[in-house]
């Protein structure tokens, strides 16, 4: 830190030339985040759609917006079943529940090609889904049933598979980042025009593998978004406990990188801001970070009764229902009838209890091959 | 041939490691070189000097210190596809990547069925008083971890065929390379471009009266031991494990059946080393044909002290591994 002059930031412009063009910031700023406007936040290549979502719905494609539409059904329908097969003791342990996260997913999945890269973690079920992960084989997961991806080897939320491009991730978040990187890695090596997604929570970029993630793929040009979902809790942890940064989007900045502010409970803002990010990585513009905001409205998991939350903070959350918002909309603009809607939510339903049903008749994996396979062959 | 070893009958241990690295990178358009310091300066110890020329910067790829990151990086990669060969600068800095090593790449197949062909260079070891945290030998952390192989070749000839051979491997494969041996070592003749078998031992001196088990640095030791004791009548089988996950018990027992008596040596702290785990399965599969206790010789248990005197009396040195072998075969 050269200088010791209040704070002063300018754009972290990409120092090409050899000559000197970056201020630092010499202290912080209590009054920083006050600071970064809507113009400022512009100006240094981080937009926050967050104050001002795409409100028009009339001129979007309808296909679109009903593949988004069925992605939170479909989402919110399997979140309700896992929290009563919790509740019922159907599974092993507890249940990370991505309530108020379907917006996220599906509009992650609706901008994604079948062919991207996907890295995801706990809350991302929706995403799974829409991606092609039957419904049983996640739940069987939660059962250690010998139909989950990994025959029961891993279980709860450890079930990617990799013929779908998704990745599974083990349990130290966000081991998922630097994987990811490898895919995008292994995209430009090929030169394909594959682009990879990784996914993580407000809490996991504290960790140093957010950090080394990141910055590696600024600093070898990667077609990877990184996704920060920001549910307000890592955890126990409060925002203010885990961070002093304004936003996490505004992290790009030091990056080098882009990044979006977006509301997470808004599926077409988040579709947007993806494939906004997406078609910027593949067309060779490097990352993004696009951080979308939502509320973790159960504990981190089904035991964790989060007494820590204020009940204000939920009241207030409870107001904007991803998957009521969406559909409010779509009815609003015609997209759908509010017959159709009915009907879209009573197939989910059915779906996800007949999904039950094979994950409860599916049966327990044999131990007798618990040593094979500790190497590739 | 990248270097200029095409020419020469001569060449050292770290000439074996560049010669089977670029003709693994020759041969595959799938394995590339990551690491920090890996390209324009050619690697900390000069490994891989001259590659980024061959290669270009696609393959030989330089990167910000972040050992979770390039690991995980290359734990992705494999997963694609790709064969990365990670360069550890030293592997005392490998705990920095204990956490991909261990939850992503070595349980990714078992969990999966996918496979995860990484290869992680490394050099480690004493006797450069480098001081205990660039000194120290690292292959029991991993050992303890199923889904890990651990290759450590001691002998300059050996050196490219295993390496080839690991990366060639589906598996994660910690390549320890001994760096005190590097420029010490050396072999003769061309370097074999052939890869060898991982999980298999080697003879390399045939003996009669006592085993001494080892790997690593402590392959050219225990035969420059072997030889002095041979004029003291005692002769001394050198088994070389080069791999010492997998291990290869079945020639150790041969061996031992043979002897009755066995020495372990590795330059690792013998308190919960591999020769912890060599002795037990040699008394559990040879018990009845042993005349004396297993006994082990290996570091004392403290850090790797910095000054010559001070790490000299950390690690095994000769006269304690021939006390040693003269104990355990005139007993």
């Amino acid at each position: 830190m050269a200088t010791s002059t209040p704070a002063k930031r300018t754009a972290a412009k990409k120092n090409t030339d050899n000559t000197s063009t970056v201020e630092t910031i010499a202290s912080p700023d209590p009054e920083l985040a006050s600071k970064l406007t809507p113009e400022v936040l512009a100006a240094i290549d981080v937009k926050d759609t967050y104050a001002n979502p795409p409100a028009e719905l009339s001129d979007r494609d309808p296909e679109l917006l009903k593949k988004l539409y069925h992605g939170v059904i479909r989402g919110r329908a399997f979140e309700d079943r896992m929290h009563s097969m919790y509740r019922s003791g159907d599974l092993l342990g507890s249940y990370y529940s991505g309530n108020w996260h379907e917006a996220i997913g599906a509009g992650i999945m609706a901008a994604m090609r079948d062919d991207d890269w996907f890295a995801p973690l706990h809350r991302d079920v929706t995403a799974h889904l829409m991606r092609g992960m039957p419904p049983e084989q996640i739940m069987a997961s939660f059962m250690g049933k010998a139909i989950g991806p990994t025959g029961g080897r891993d279980g709860t939320l450890h079930y990617g598979r990799l013929d779908l491009r998704t990745y599974n991730p083990p349990s130290h978040i966000p081991a998922n980042f630097p994987v990811a990187t490898g895919f995008a890695f292994a995209s430009k090596y090929r030169g394909e025009d594959t682009v990879t997604v990784a996914i993580c929570g407000d809490g996991s970029t504290s960790r140093a593998d957010f950090h080394e993630a990141v910055n590696l793929a600024a600093a070898q040009d990667l077609p990877i978004v990184f996704v920060v979902q920001n549910n307000q809790w890592a955890y126990s942890t409060p925002l203010p406990l885990q961070t002093h940064s304004a936003t996490f989007a505004i992290k790009a900045v030091a990056y080098g990188i882009h990044g979006i502010k977006v509301d997470g409970t808004d599926a077409v803002a988040v579709y947007d801001a993806m494939a906004e990010a997406i078609e910027r990585a593949r067309s060779g513009g490097g990352a993004t970070i696009v951080e979308a905001v939502t509320m973790r409205m159960h504990g981190h998991a089904e035991h964790d009764p989060a007494d820590y939350v204020p009940r204000e903070m939920l009241e207030e959350w409870s107001k904007k229902d991803p998957v009521e918002l969406l559909e409010k909309r779509l009815i609003d603009a015609k997209v759908i009838t509010e017959d159709e809607a009915k009907q879209t939510r009573e197939d989910a339903r059915k779906w996800a209890i007949e999904a039950r049903k094979i994950a409860i008749a599916a049966p327990m994996p044999d131990p007798s091959n618990i040593e094979d396979g500790i190497y590739a062959e | 041939m990248l270097s200029d070893l095409a020419d020469k009958n001569d060449y050292t241990y770290l000439d074996a490691v560049g010669a089977g690295l670029d003709a693994e990178m020759d041969r595959d358009p799938d394995v590339f070189l990551i690491g920090e310091d890996v390209g324009q300066f050619g690697g900390a110890f000069k490994v891989t000097k001259g590659f980024l020329d061959k290669y270009g910067p696609k393959r030989v790829v330089d990167t910000p210190i972040a050992e979770t990151g390039v690991t995980g990086l290359a734990a992705g990669a494999a997963l694609v596809g790709l064969k990365p060969v990670v360069e550890f600068q030293f592997a005392d800095f490998i705990s920095c990547a204990f956490d991909p090593i261990i939850n992503v790449l070595s349980r990714h197949h078992w969990r999966t069925g996918d496979a995860m062909p990484v290869t992680m260079r490394a050099p480690f070891g004493a006797r450069l008083s480098a001081g205990p945290t660039h000194s120290q030998s690292v292959e029991s952390y991993f050992a303890h971890v199923p889904g890990i192989k651990i290759v450590m070749p001691g002998l300059p000839e050996d050196v490219a065929p295993l390496l080839i051979a690991s990366i060639r491997d589906k598996n994660p494969v910690l390549f320890l390379e001994n760096k005190y041996l590097y420029r010490r070592l050396h072999g003769q003749g061309k370097v074999d471009l052939e890869p060898a078998e991982l999980g298999k031992a080697k003879v390399v001196r045939e003996g009669t009266d006592v085993t001494l088990v080892t790997y690593s640095a402590g392959v050219h030791q225990g035969l420059e031991v072997a030889e002095e004791l041979a004029k003291d009548g005692i002769s001394v089988e050198v088994i070389d494990l080069r791999t010492v996950v997998p291990l290869d018990i079945d020639t150790v027992v041969e061996s031992v059946k043979k002897t009755s008596r066995a020495v372990i040596l590795h330059e690792a702290i013998v308190h919960l080393g591999m020769g912890a785990e060599i002795s037990s399965q040699i008394q559990e599969k040879a018990f009845w044909y042993l005349d004396q206790p297993v006994k082990r010789v290996g570091a004392l248990n403290i850090p790797v002290p910095s000054s010559p005197p001070l790490e000299q009396a950390m690690i095994p040195q000769p006269e304690e591994i021939a006390a040693a072998l003269k104990e355990v075969a005139r007993a």
